[in-house]
């Protein structure tokens, strides 16, 4: 009964019998197109204002010798991310929900209100992320914030799923800045290609915690949380996994390209010229100008304010998905606030609040990525365990659940990645940071 | 309901398990884990048994071993307990495993709800099941020490009678337990379930109303799009057709639309010739126009018809309310000549011609877009618009349902809310 007169438009084919199959090529080539959506989109919002920061500062730091990581990281954001989707196909639910299920309400209330806190004080980042990036061009947050937070809410809640998925979509071009940025800075580029295959360790304390902290802000639970969520709302069933697959391994390719090539941005040309420090994705924008030249700065600027934006919808999306699931709610992007009226409440006080303290002037953005470190710290064990059992789980996923070879790489990279959050969050604690 | 409330005690399923499992002398023997019930038959499913831990083991506790059933323990009749296995029975479940925290469709509002608590009680001299608990304060009494559970007075009480849970993930072999309090449904209202519930849960509501092909049929007109197309693509080109054939002319054209292309004639092939005929037609027009929109199926006879054969047409024909309350006139050359509402038919008077009753009627291009269609029906009051091709040849009607659907604001569709509370 939900037929729109736009999406009648969209399958009309004007002339002709609509019986008659299209050209091949153009087919294969719109349903790739199509397919583009939750993968990408979720991992890519991984590469927000504070991912930005952590990259520059490991190129401004150490060169391209954290490069190699960039590749395992890869492989475990694919791993990660691959099984959330697979769970979203078959099961038709999200992860919030199944894990109430399965586990009880007990640990799906622990989820859901670390997701709330870790996810608001991320919002907050973000939206200083977009004053920031649009200081640049002396915009002041006091006018930028806001509109942005108001244009972010109306694709959010009036928008459709698919108009809204398009928009996340399209927001993940400005990412393409980087590489230019790459490009700009004049890299050593054998220099990068032996960073990319040969590991490299220091045993000291500000390399390690940076180590983890890019893993950190590579794979953040909410990423699970929305890609499972997004692929259930999309409609997605098993018939889709192979496609939906294809599609999160691409995300995640593009998403840490992104982040090797902003390592390299900075590398190339903070590490080159000594200027080691890097506090924000703005300063490294600035920094970069004497360098790369100016037009670096607003290639990194327009990539910031992109991945700010993608990150400010996304953030507060999921914290709205995972209370409805948890809660039993009516959820979803395409609803009204009157059908939905929790999930859009969730969404708008994450806004609001979200571009309300970052038009303070002076917020500690720093310390408050601590503290969200602190919280995403002690929820990602949690999640990725959750994903792991789950997407194992034979009653729960039949013919679908973990292979064999692939369980033993998810239980080490669940394993792995747990244990590096679970080391950042000791040494955050311990003031170490 | 009345039954429920006038127990004398209800029992919360959430206190009950993970209590003790004591023998008759009131010595602990292990852990109740979960309590299994019988979906089958009654109203108020009786319990079955218990599942508990004892000595490390899991084992059986059949409901003719239990004596008593409390919050914190369950009480045998006997000082022993013969371990066995818990095997799964028809149409048993387990009430911690496989109900509470899951989804249950609340038959009365038609909604989805989530069970937050199990409530069951002694009726008729043994415990059954009486409701679930869907409002917030019950999940929060499950998140507070067991000591201070009894402060929180639940609101959300829901009879079991309203209730029919979904039973599809249960791993027995073939657990089939039946959902009859569906049949209570609207179809529009089962397309809204589907709609809201997962894949699966999706798949077991049209289980259930498998057995009426003509109500899934109707349930199938009222899904969405995406929808539908995930109910077709487990279905064969064969079952997929037959849907169609049961289906309204202009829904099954949409339907097939939803096919893959390579999959679209096949199907359309298979269907029986009329109906075949039909969508074939529909599906060359753009589906947002009068052409898209329109149904072959309506009523028109040569003008020179008398009053009364017009009225054995319509007796006669198979022509939905809707499509039969005009009948249209033509001329020889199969021209429309005008129209006449039925109510005016049966008013008219004996033995005069359909030609002379009827008037012009206004009518609409197959290409003409909903915008202007659902104009001309604002303007002229009407709830049917006839659609001519080019020589002026009747083609189809366009019914006020299948344009109020369009042009309706996305947010004013969705019936009623599929949320837990009111």
């Amino acid at each position: 009964m939900a037929r729109t007169v736009r999406a009648l438009r969209d399958r009309a084919v004007r002339g002709g019998s609509q019986l008659r199959p299209r050209n091949r090529a153009t087919a294969r080539l719109a349903v790739l197109l199509a397919f583009l959506g939750p993968g990408l989109i979720a991992a890519n919002a991984g590469n927000d204002a504070g991912g930005i920061a952590t990259y520059s500062s490991v190129g401004a730091k150490y060169g391209y010798d954290l490069l190699w990581m960039m590749v395992v990281i890869t492989v475990s954001l694919v791993v990660v991310q691959e099984m959330a989707a697979r769970m979203g196909a078959v099961t038709g639910k999200g992860l919030a929900e199944l894990i109430r299920e399965q586990y009880g309400p007990r640990w799906s209330i622990f989820s859901t209100v670390s997701v709330l806190f870790a996810n608001l004080g991320i919002c907050i980042s973000e939206f200083v992320g977009i004053g920031a990036a649009l200081g640049l061009a002396h915009v002041p947050a006091q006018v930028s914030v806001p509109i942005a937070a108001v244009v972010v809410w109306l694709l959010v809640v009036r928008g459709s799923y698919k108009v809204a998925e398009r928009v996340f979509v399209a927001m993940t071009i400005p990412f393409f800045a980087y590489p230019i940025a790459a490009i700009l800075g004049h890299p050593d580029w054998s220099a990068v290609g032996r960073s990319i295959v040969t590991p490299h360790i220091q045993l000291n304390g500000p390399y390690l915690i940076l180590f983890v902290a890019t893993a950190g802000t590579t794979i953040t639970p909410f990423m699970q949380l929305y890609l499972q969520s997004a692929v259930v709302e999309r409609g997605l069933g098993p018939e889709d996994i192979k496609a939906e697959r294809a599609e999160v391994v691409t995300g995640s390719l593009f998403a840490n390209l992104v982040a090797s090539f902003i390592i390299i941005a900075t590398g190339a040309t903070l590490f080159v010229h000594g200027d080691h420090t890097v506090n924000s994705a703005a300063d490294a924008a600035r920094a970069l100008a004497p360098f790369a030249g100016r037009f670096a700065e607003v290639l990194f600027g327009i990539g910031l304010l992109g991945a700010s934006l993608l990150a400010a919808a996304i953030l507060p999306v999921t914290a709205a998905y995972v209370i409805a699931e948890t809660f039993g709610l009516e959820k979803g992007i395409s609803r009204r606030p009157r059908e939905a009226p929790v999930f859009v409440a969730v969404i708008t006080a994450l806004i609001a609040i979200g571009a309300a303290v970052a038009m303070v002037p002076g917020v500690p953005v720093i310390k408050l990525l601590v503290l969200v470190q602190v919280v995403n710290g002690a929820l990602l064990p949690v999640t990725l365990f959750f994903v792991w059992r789950l997407a194992r789980n034979a009653e729960l996923m039949g013919a679908y659940k973990n292979g064999r070879i692939f369980d033993l790489l998810a239980a080490a990279t669940v394993i792995a990645t747990s244990g590096l959050s679970v080391v950042l969050l000791v040494v955050t604690l311990s003031g170490n940071a | 309901m009345p039954v429920a409330h006038a127990a004398p005690h209800v029992l919360h399923l959430s206190l009950v398990v993970g209590g003790d499992l004591r023998d008759a002398a009131g010595e602990r023997l292990g852990r109740v884990d979960d309590l299994i019930v019988r979906l089958e038959g009654e109203e108020y499913p009786p319990v079955a048994g218990a599942v508990a831990t004892v000595a490390g083991r899991q084992v059986f506790v059949p409901s003719e071993l239990i004596a008593e059933i409390e919050e914190r323990h369950v009480s045998l009749r006997a000082q022993r307990l013969d371990l066995q296995h818990f095997r799964r029975r028809r149409a048993e479940v387990l009430l911690k495993k496989d109900v509470l925290d899951r989804q249950l469709i609340n038959v009365d509002g038609a909604r989805l709800v989530r069970a937050n608590e199990i409530e069951f009680a002694r009726l008729d001299g043994w415990y059954r099941v009486v409701g679930v608990d869907i409002g917030m304060r019950g999940l929060i009494r499950r998140l507070v020490p067991r000591r201070f559970a009894h402060l929180i007075a639940t609101t959300g009480f829901l009879d079991w009678a309203s209730v029919e849970p979904f039973t599809g993930h249960v791993p027995t072999v073939r657990l089939r337990v039946p959902h009859p309090k569906l049949a209570r449904l609207h179809p529009a209202q089962l397309a809204d379930l589907v709609e809201a519930a997962s894949h699966r849960e999706g798949a077991e509501i049209f289980a259930a109303v498998a057995a009426d092909p003509e109500l899934e049929a109707d349930v199938f007109e009222e899904l969405e799009e995406g929808h539908q197309r995930e109910f077709v693509e487990d279905r064969s080109d064969a079952e997929v057709s037959e849907l169609l054939a049961r289906m309204e002319a202009d829904d099954a054209a949409d339907l097939v639309l939803q096919l893959p292309e390579e999959r679209r004639e096949h199907v359309v092939a298979l269907l029986p010739p009329v109906q075949g005929r039909r969508v074939r037609a529909l599906l060359g027009y753009d589906p947002a126009t009068a052409g898209g929109l329109m149904s072959p199926e309506f009523i028109c006879l040569y003008a020179d018809a008398t009053r009364e054969e017009a009225i054995e047409r319509v007796r006669h024909s198979g022509v939905n309310a809707d499509g039969a309350s005009w009948v249209y006139a033509m001329n020889t050359h199969r021209r429309l000549r005008g129209g006449i509402q039925l109510v005016d038919l049966l008013r008219a008077e004996d033995a005069v011609r359909v030609s002379e009753i009827v008037r012009p009627v206004q009518t609409v291009s197959p290409r003409a877009d909903i915008e202007e269609v659902a104009r001309l029906m604002t303007d002229f009051d009407l709830t049917v618009v006839p659609v001519v091709g080019d020589d002026d040849v009747l083609l189809g009607i366009v019914t006020v349902d299948d344009v109020l659907e369009l042009v309706l604001p996305e947010g004013w569709r969705r019936r009623f809310s599929v949320l837990g509370g009111d």
